[in-house]
């Protein structure tokens, strides 16, 4: 269920990324009627005004701009896209997918379109297909966000090959947080405690405060039967809190946290 | 035939050995600019109409332009990251290929690209020192408005130096296009670009040209942001959200716009790593969307831009103050609307409660109910105040003037302005300038 919320989510951030409900909006339309009033064979100009129209669920409307942008360029893989996206809106799937097909025959390695083909085949239950278009658009973007892909690693695809995917990401983009996060929990999902720690230290090192992820690396040792090293692990988080400055030593949360550790720390032995 | 030819070669070889300057017809067209200050480091951008080699020549004093970066490749789009810095420190420098033989002592004088400028490094981080930030919410319009909200803040600044700015998102009206940035910023900031680093954020406008997923678009490609905790924070790997660090402040900058906000979304893992990472003494978190207006955008309503104010009330808001942040800036609503001292609100403006929702009443001036006064420990929920400053290019609404009566702010101006944000040690002062240089609201948290 999450991932097909995520999903969703994802893909109405790419399905509305130029748009947004706020008072120019009326300003906007206002302005796209009378351009289009003076040159109404525009093409982009039905096809901004679509988009005004598709953030705002306003499907008939916005189905007929597209249709008269696609008349008026019927090879426009843009015009394909949003009609992708009017159906994704709609729930219509499969004629989405088909609308997307044809965005990517005229523009092949569209990012966008991958994207939304990716999103759409998920939610269809092709999930090769989904993982192949995310592949494929993350191929083509130099900078992609790490939510491409933690969206392509959430398909419900091997551990292992999620992983693969997201250390492509790390590879790519640096060690973002996010990243190494889910890395980290597939990791322990395939009982792979050192590689879990080891993800934990790239986190930990380029932390401020050590005491919380100290914490956590307790955590994991324990989880994993080893407790004399999460022994260690508890010591050293409480180390790392007496080396804070009193102002954050103090806080309820750390002195709470402190105490924790404390008592971790005996148990654990 | 062979005349042809000779009459071709001598022709080229002039072309070759003439002296650089008779080709020396590049302009600087935009910038040069600074981008991810830290205190060792910094990158210096700028856009010529010619490509050129990238080349930036500085040192300590103006005419002794001792060192020399140079970025690879014949582009435009110059790119040139200089580090080993001394912190806190003025770098003078030019930028310009022609620079590359000239000796020190002349580079001012020698064929560079525009005038000797200067920066100053960011201090060591962690210890305090006096910090002043320019906030401008909205501001790209390119008219008078615009105008005259940087000339009131410059004639107030005056030979204060600018230590670092942020733009709050809808920097370039009305498409953020390339040529709507030449306009409305690069051609409106001209002397703060070139002197303090800036730190954008991506607004409803900027992001009709850009994309945060894929990374791509006009703000991606005018802005070198940090993905990898260049300055300070958690890396996001992602430069439509970010951290930095400043001297003894920790600033958060979120998209509020086109990036997933759901509560298990990678900008909410991030933006809990990062807050439970940082040891600074101040936490400033920064987006367009506010968390609650009743400007020129009703933060009540649902449907007002694709409920992105809720979602940052709802979902982000609670994060934010769980992690100990301080101030909240945002645009969006062309408004300058200011809480007192708040926690635990993240509902609709009908189920606002002063008496469970205000740490501390009270207009936060010295001079009148009193400092707003927060414990220097770091403590969930201790308050913020939030601040919607989104009035630097226009104020206000065509259609109808805004309601201003949202029950969490006690301050709300239907003005043009901008802010701006003084950090001292433990002391934090937020000032409110209109265009017409009206000090229009201030106060100051005092840490203890």
């Amino acid at each position: 269920m999450r991932f097909v919320f995520r999903l969703l989510a994802l893909g109405l951030a790419l399905a509305v990324p130029r748009l947004a409900a706020h008072p120019e909006t009326a300003e906007a339309r206002a302005e796209l009627d009378r351009l289009i009033a003076e040159f109404p064979r525009e093409s982009e100009l039905y096809l901004r005004r679509a988009a005004l129209r598709l953030a705002h669920a306003e499907w008939s409307e916005a189905e007929a701009d597209l249709r008269r942008a696609e008349t008026l360029t019927p090879d426009s893989p843009r015009v394909a896209t949003q009609l992708g996206q009017l159906d994704l809106g709609r729930g219509q799937l499969t004629a989405a997918s088909r609308h997307f097909d044809a965005a990517l025959a005229r523009a092949p390695g569209d990012a966008e379109a991958l994207i939304l083909r990716a999103r759409t085949r998920a939610l269809l239950g092709d999930i090769p297909g989904a993982h192949a278009d995310y592949s494929a658009a993350l191929r083509q973007l130099e900078a992609p966000s790490p939510d491409l892909f933690l969206a392509r690693a959430a398909l419900p695809i091997a551990p292992a090959l999620a992983l693969r995917g997201l250390d492509e990401g790390i590879a790519q983009l640096g060690p973002a947080g996010p990243l190494l996060e889910r890395a980290l929990a597939l990791e322990l999902r395939l009982g792979r405690t050192d590689a879990a720690l080891a993800r934990l230290d790239v986190l930990t090192a380029s932390s401020g405060r050590q005491e919380l992820w100290l914490k956590r690396r307790g955590d994991i040792l324990a989880a994993a039967g080893r407790s004399t090293a999460a022994r260690e692990a508890y010591v050293a988080a409480l180390v790392a809190v007496a080396a804070l400055p009193p102002w954050l030593r103090d806080s309820p949360e750390t002195a709470h946290l402190a105490t924790e550790l404390a008592r971790l720390a005996a148990t654990s032995s | 035939m062979r005349l042809r030819f000779l009459v071709l070669l001598v022709l080229l070889a002039s072309l070759a050995l003439a002296p650089a300057p008779l080709f020396a017809a590049t302009s600087v067209v935009r910038g040069p600019y600074l981008q991810i200050a830290t205190p060792t480091s910094l990158v210096v951008r700028w856009r010529t109409d010619i490509a050129e080699a990238s080349l930036v020549r500085y040192g300590l004093a103006k005419n002794q332009l001792t060192l020399t970066t140079k970025a690879e490749g014949i582009v435009t789009e110059h790119i040139v990251q200089l580090s080993g810095l001394e912190p806190a420190t003025r770098y003078f420098y030019r930028v310009g290929s022609g620079l590359e033989k000239a000796p020190a002592a002349n580079a001012e004088d020698a064929p560079g690209l525009g005038p000797v400028s200067s920066f100053i490094t960011p201090p060591p981080v962690g210890p305090a020192k006096a910090t002043r930030v320019w906030l401008l919410g909205d501001p790209g319009t390119k008219n008078a408005t615009q105008a005259a909200v940087r000339d009131v803040y410059y004639k107030f600044t005056g030979a204060r130096p600018t230590d670092l700015w942020m733009l709050l998102g809808d920097n370039a009206y009305p498409e953020g296009t390339d040529a709507d940035y030449q306009k409305a910023v690069f051609e409106v900031y001209p002397d703060t670009l070139r002197s303090s680093p800036l730190w954008p954020a991506l607004g409803n406008h900027d992001g009709r040209s850009a994309n945060s997923i894929t990374q791509s678009g006009v703000y991606y490609d005018i802005f070198t942001l940090p993905t990898r905790a260049q300055a300070g924070g958690i890396a996001s790997g992602t430069e439509a959200y970010y951290s930095f660090d400043y001297a003894n402040i920790h600033f958060i900058c979120l998209d509020s716009h086109d990036t997933e906000r759901t509560a298990d979304g990678a900008m909410m893992q991030w933006l809990k790593a990062d807050l439970a990472a940082t040891p600074r003494d101040w936490i400033i978190a920064y987006f367009h969307h506010p968390t609650y207006t009743k400007g020129t955008h009703d933060s009540d309503k649902d449907s007002d831009s694709g409920g992105r104010m809720n979602d940052m009330r709802a979902i982000f808001l609670p994060v934010l103050e769980a992690g100990g942040v301080d101030v909240i800036l945002t645009g969006h609503s062309h408004v300058y609307e200011r809480s007192p001292l708040l926690d635990g609100h993240y509902g609709k403006s009908v189920t606002f409660d002063a008496t469970a929702h205000v740490k501390q009443k009270g207009n936060g001036r010295a001079e009148g109910d009193g400092v707003y006064l927060k414990p220097r420990t770091r403590a969930a929920h201790t308050g913020e105040v939030s601040v919607v400053t989104g009035s630097a290019g226009h104020a206000g609404s065509m259609t109808k003037p805004p309601a201003l009566n949202h029950p969490a702010m006690i301050v709300a101006f239907n003005e043009p302005g901008s802010t701006v944000l003084d950090i001292d040690g433990l002391r934090l002062d937020l000032t409110f300038l209109n265009d017409q240089g009206e000090k229009r609201d201030w106060f100051t948290i005092v840490k203890k």
